[in-house]
């Protein structure tokens, strides 16, 4: 056989419907020929016009030849046994929306969450090799927390590139907030500022101009900067010509010029250094990168501000980068002192950059999967229930030499179209509730925005689709293959009913969807018990009504504009209060401080003192959160640069530092003891500002006129809905200075809702899952029992004759479904013990195995599960005894 | 294969050989449609040959996706489209390969014929 021919033959699949239609044309010209020739034979017509067909031969069976030569002969056969398989299943509507269904449920779930995990977790960093990347943060030597990582200063990181053989290159950052001054008014930006290898090191290319030279990052050098892909279509249109243009940018002097433009979707590199500041976005995409190389001064070079990202040299694993690393960080600490305490711990870049996706979606995963395996269950009772119903033609099938294999074939061809279709569907819920997620997801699971469906998710659903046919299908299948046709022949009526073997059958089926259930069942409830939780956990301040923006003075003398924009704004009608705040709870913002305070005990060097969070507000911001004064005073508007520093502490505080005495009058050093010390004037009530399940731990307030912010945030508790008032109190700050940046408008509220993201996602979706999966095994429970009264009517109904009451029979029935419960429950709670450990960094105040939520959704399941048994049960009590007795 | 239908008891074309028939007819006669072809194998094997004309036209796509024919589309002599066959140069080759395999299996089947007692 010819490779023309075979490809030729597989063609013809596709081309079936032509090839037909040709051949009914050559077909009909044949006959009209054979005819006339009959016809000049001297034939009658209608004798001439059968002698053609005559010469002719078999159409159809001409036909069916036609088709067996010109095709490849199991694709034929499975063609038509797919044909076969929809004209059956197309009897039984009903049957076939269920089953699909039900499957679509099940592989939509697993299929949504997979292409979260595609998205998230199995798309590499785009860097190139990025399994070659790695992160090097600092760890203190005594083993203790940072409140903030400390970064690197250049002579180290320079020493690392020049001595580590384990490390092919090396790229230090920075992570910068800046604004824009554009024509149409200055719009903020997150970058970088990176050494000219960087590009190198990640292996990225700009898509438009060139990377950094040398020579670019000179203090001499004209100054210039790459912008990203979304910054460039965002503020640039597109503009091919972008090239050599100049922007200005707020804190710089002197125009930058653009030289390139790099590809979309480069995000930042952590840097742990900046994580507290208020527009600090791990996930963004970087808008600006500029460039820095080290100058040889000798303070320049100690200061600790980079972090450090670097490729390893072929063949050199992390491990043996952080042995290096270590013994070099070791021996600069003993030459230079100023290098002691930190120890450089070096991360691959893959792991840093999945562990938060990994922390929500692998749980999410495993919750999806069990209601697919529920729904298979469904499924396969359904088609064992559905064989049983066609044994007599299964049987005649046989009979007539069908042969076990056909019936085999056929059977688990329609379980495999109904899991196609189930496939198929369940792919499309999945691209919809992917949507879902993504509206309801917010900050839940990083970069989401990232995530797409398409063919990688369809063939994920067929895939499942296929495995899941093989779950629900094979067995039924088998047991059709299986029948002897002499037994199901001899019996009279139609079978509805089920033989012992199959019943037990579907009872283990059941039960293990049951314990199945009862372990989503017992995550969901585990996740609604820490959101009740901490919504009765008092937080100390209240968030209601207030609104915030987050709002920078560009071009203007900060003090004056913060001063007459706050009295511009709280004039405002609605308005009841309004402060300045940098540290908003639950925004993560915070300045770390080294902070020596009266009383304690002197740090050996300043990299031993201890660490505080230090926020910046105006006066009254404690009093429009709700948090009380418990001593001392709040600031007023004349602590400023003029006055002496001045400091509020909260209870924590003076509960660690001052207990039994009195914290007011007493002083803190913040910028070392050779400084003007802040004099406490007041204690503040404890606050949860930093997360609502960590109890407050000791905080320091500084006055805003003391300590003022680039950006910060304005706070605003209004008389009504807070959303409402936002453009009235944006012109007001434009009307003090028209090119004041007012960004990120959002009420303290959705903040609050913000920390909790991935809590509530990974609730809802649990939720939703359980749902799902409870009302699955409820069809299955009732089915189950259904099918048990019908295979018992003969004995339930002597039963009734001999005398058994209605409430008997009822009881009969309900302890048969009882049973059956709880032979799953126990099952069920073995296994939440077992799964629900993987949800413990989401819970709060609640252990996983906390005996109160397993026996309370253990309680629930079997209530709803008896409703399910009871329409059954009701039944039995129906069956009228003579009339059953006679017809058997 | 089941081209051969043994429940019509009659003396068909024995497998395989009916390409051959129709590669021949084709060289013989240049371009002919299903109908003629058909005829023409019946005329020249007289009544020794009992074929149902249907059976030219699974051997007839067989053959064209083998590249050993090739149809165009013409008008019959009762005015109906209709496929006109005719053999192509692959095909010319595949008759010489078949016409020469056939002559050595009757020439090997007459020596063994003749040698016999």
């Amino acid at each position: 056989m010819s490779w023309r021919g075979r490809i030729e033959r597989v063609l013809a699949h596709v081309r079936r419907r032509r090839l037909d239609q040709d051949l009914e044309a050559e077909l009909e010209a044949h006959l009209e020929m054979a005819e006339l020739d009959a016809r000049a034979s001297g034939l009658p017509a209608e004798e001439a016009r059968w002698a053609a067909r005559q010469r002719f031969g078999g159409i159809e069976q001409m036909k069916e030849e036609h088709r067996d030569r010109r095709s490849v002969q199991w694709i034929e056969t499975a063609a038509r046994d797919f044909r076969i398989a929809a004209r059956t299943l197309a009897r039984t509507p009903g049957f076939v929306a269920v089953t699909v269904l039900t499957l679509a449920i099940g592989i939509g779930a697993t299929a949504a969450v997979f292409s979260l995990i595609r998205g998230v977790l199995l798309t590499p960093p785009p860097y190139r090799e990025a399994a070659r990347l790695v992160l090097i943060p600092s760890a203190r030597t005594d083993g203790q927390q940072q409140e903030r990582a400390r970064p690197w200063a250049a002579a180290q990181w320079l020493e690392w590139q020049r001595s580590a053989q384990s490390i092919q290159s090396i790229a230090a950052y920075r992570w910068v907030f800046d604004f824009l001054i554009l024509p149409d008014g200055a719009e903020s930006f997150q970058g970088m500022v990176v050494t000219p290898e960087y590009f190198a090191v990640a292996g990225i290319e700009p898509m438009l101009g060139r990377k950094f030279a040398a020579s670019d990052a000179s203090p001499s050098a004209t100054p210039v900067v790459l912008i990203g892909y979304q910054l460039w279509q965002r503020r640039f249109g597109g503009d091919p010509n972008i090239l050599g243009q100049t922007v200005r940018i707020n804190r710089q002097k002197a125009p930058v010029q653009i030289i390139g433009v790099m590809p979309p979707g480069v995000r930042f590199l952590p840097a742990p250094d900046v994580a507290q500041e208020p527009n600090y976005d791990e996930n963004g995409l970087v808008d600006i990168w500029a460039p820095y190389a080290p100058s040889s001064e000798a303070e320049e070079l100690k200061r600790p501000r980079w972090n450090i990202v670097a490729r390893l040299a072929p063949g050199f694993q992390a491990a043996q980068a952080q042995a290096e690393l270590t013994l070099l960080t070791e021996q600069q600490a003993q030459t230079n002192p100023d290098f002691a305490g930190f120890t450089p711990n070096v991360q691959s870049l893959t792991s840093e950059y999945n562990r938060d996706g990994e922390r929500i979606l692998l749980p999410l995963f495993g919750a999806a999967a069990l209601v697919l395996l529920i729904a298979c269950g469904n499924v396969a009772a359904l088609l064992l229930l559905r064989g049983l119903g066609r044994q007599r033609e299964y049987a005649v099938r046989a009979a007539l030499g069908g042969g076990r294999a056909g019936l085999f074939r056929q059977a688990s061809t329609e379980c495999l179209v109904l899991a196609l279709a189930g496939g198929t569907l369940g792919a499309g819920l999945a691209f919809g509730a992917v949507r879902t997620f993504q509206l309801i997801g917010g900050h839940a699971v990083p970069r989401l925005d990232a995530v797409t469906t398409g063919w990688p998710v369809l063939l994920f659903g067929l895939g499942l689709a296929l495995l899941a046919a093989l779950l629900a299908g094979l067995f039924p299948a088998w047991r059709a293959s299986r029948l002897d046709p002499n037994e199901v022949l001899k019996g009279a009526g139609p079978k509805a009913t089920a033989g012992r073997g199959e019943r037990r059958l579907l009872r283990g089926v059941t039960m293990a969807q049951t314990a199945l259930t009862l372990v989503l069942l017992a995550g969901a409830g585990l996740l609604i018990r820490t959101m009740l939780n901490i919504a009765h956990t008092a937080s100390g301040y209240d968030t209601a009504r207030i609104l915030t923006m987050s709002v920078t003075s560009v071009q203007m003398k900060a003090d004056d504009f913060h001063r007459s924009s706050l009295a511009r704004v709280q004039a405002l009608p609605g308005v009841e209060q309004a402060a300045y705040a940098w540290g908003v709870p639950l925004t993560g913002n915070n300045w770390p401080m080294r902070v020596i305070i009266e009383g304690q005990p002197l740090p050996a060097s300043a990299k031993e003192a201890t660490e505080l969070p230090l926020r910046s507000i105006t006066p009254g911001y404690f009093a429009m959160l709700g948090l009380p004064l418990v001593e001392g005073r709040d600031f007023r508007s004349n602590d400023d640069g003029q006055a002496p520093p001045v400091a509020i502490v909260n209870q924590a505080f003076t509960d660690r530092y001052f207990p039994g005495t009195a914290a007011l009058g007493k002083r803190i050093w913040m910028n070392g003891p050779d400084k003007p010390a802040n004099t406490i004037v007041g204690v503040v009530a404890n606050g949860r500002t930093d997360d609502l399940t960590l109890h407050a731990a000791p905080e320091i307030y500084g006055s805003f006129w003391q300590y003022s912010a680039y950006s910060k945030h304005l706070l605003i508790r209004t008389k009504t809905e807070p959303l409402a008032m936002a453009s009235a109190v944006r012109s007001a700050l434009r009307a003090v200075n028209p090119n004041a940046a007012v960004e990120h408008i959002q009420t303290l509220d959705q903040i609050r809702d913000d920390s909790l993201a991935s809590r509530t996602f990974a609730m809802r979706l649990l939720i939703g899952f359980a749902g799902v999966g409870c009302l699955l095994t409820l069809v299955g429970i009732y089915g189950v029992l259904s099918l048990s009264v019908a295979s018992r009517r003969h004995e339930i109904a002597i039963r009734t004759a001999v005398g058994a009451g209605r409430g008997e029979i009822r009881s009969l029935i309900l302890s048969d479904g009882l049973r059956l419960i709880a032979g799953g429950l126990a099952a069920g709670l073995a296994g939440a013990l077992a799964f629900s450990r993987v949800l413990r960094s989401f819970l709060y105040e609640v252990e996983p195995n906390d005996p109160g939520t397993l026996i309370a959704v253990a309680v629930l399941f079997v209530g709803v599960a008896l409703l399910a048994c009871w329409a059954p049960a009701r039944r039995a009590t129906r069956i009228e005894p003579m009339k059953t007795l006679r017809w058997e | 294969m089941s081209n051969v239908d043994m429940s019509k008891q009659r003396n068909e074309v024995p497998y395989g050989t009916l390409d051959l028939l129709v590669l021949k007819t084709l060289e013989t006669m240049g371009t002919m449609n299903g109908y003629r072809i058909a005829r023409r194998i019946e005329q020249v094997s007289g009544d020794a040959l009992k074929l149902s004309q249907g059976a030219i036209y699974p051997a007839l796509i067989r053959l064209e996706q083998e590249g050993w024919i090739r149809a165009e589309w013409g008008l019959s002599e009762t005015n109906r489209k209709v496929k006109f066959y005719s053999l192509t140069k692959a095909g010319g080759k595949q008759l010489a390969a078949e016409v020469r395999k056939w002559e050595e299996a009757n020439a090997l089947v007459a020596r063994f014929l003749e040698a016999a007692p």
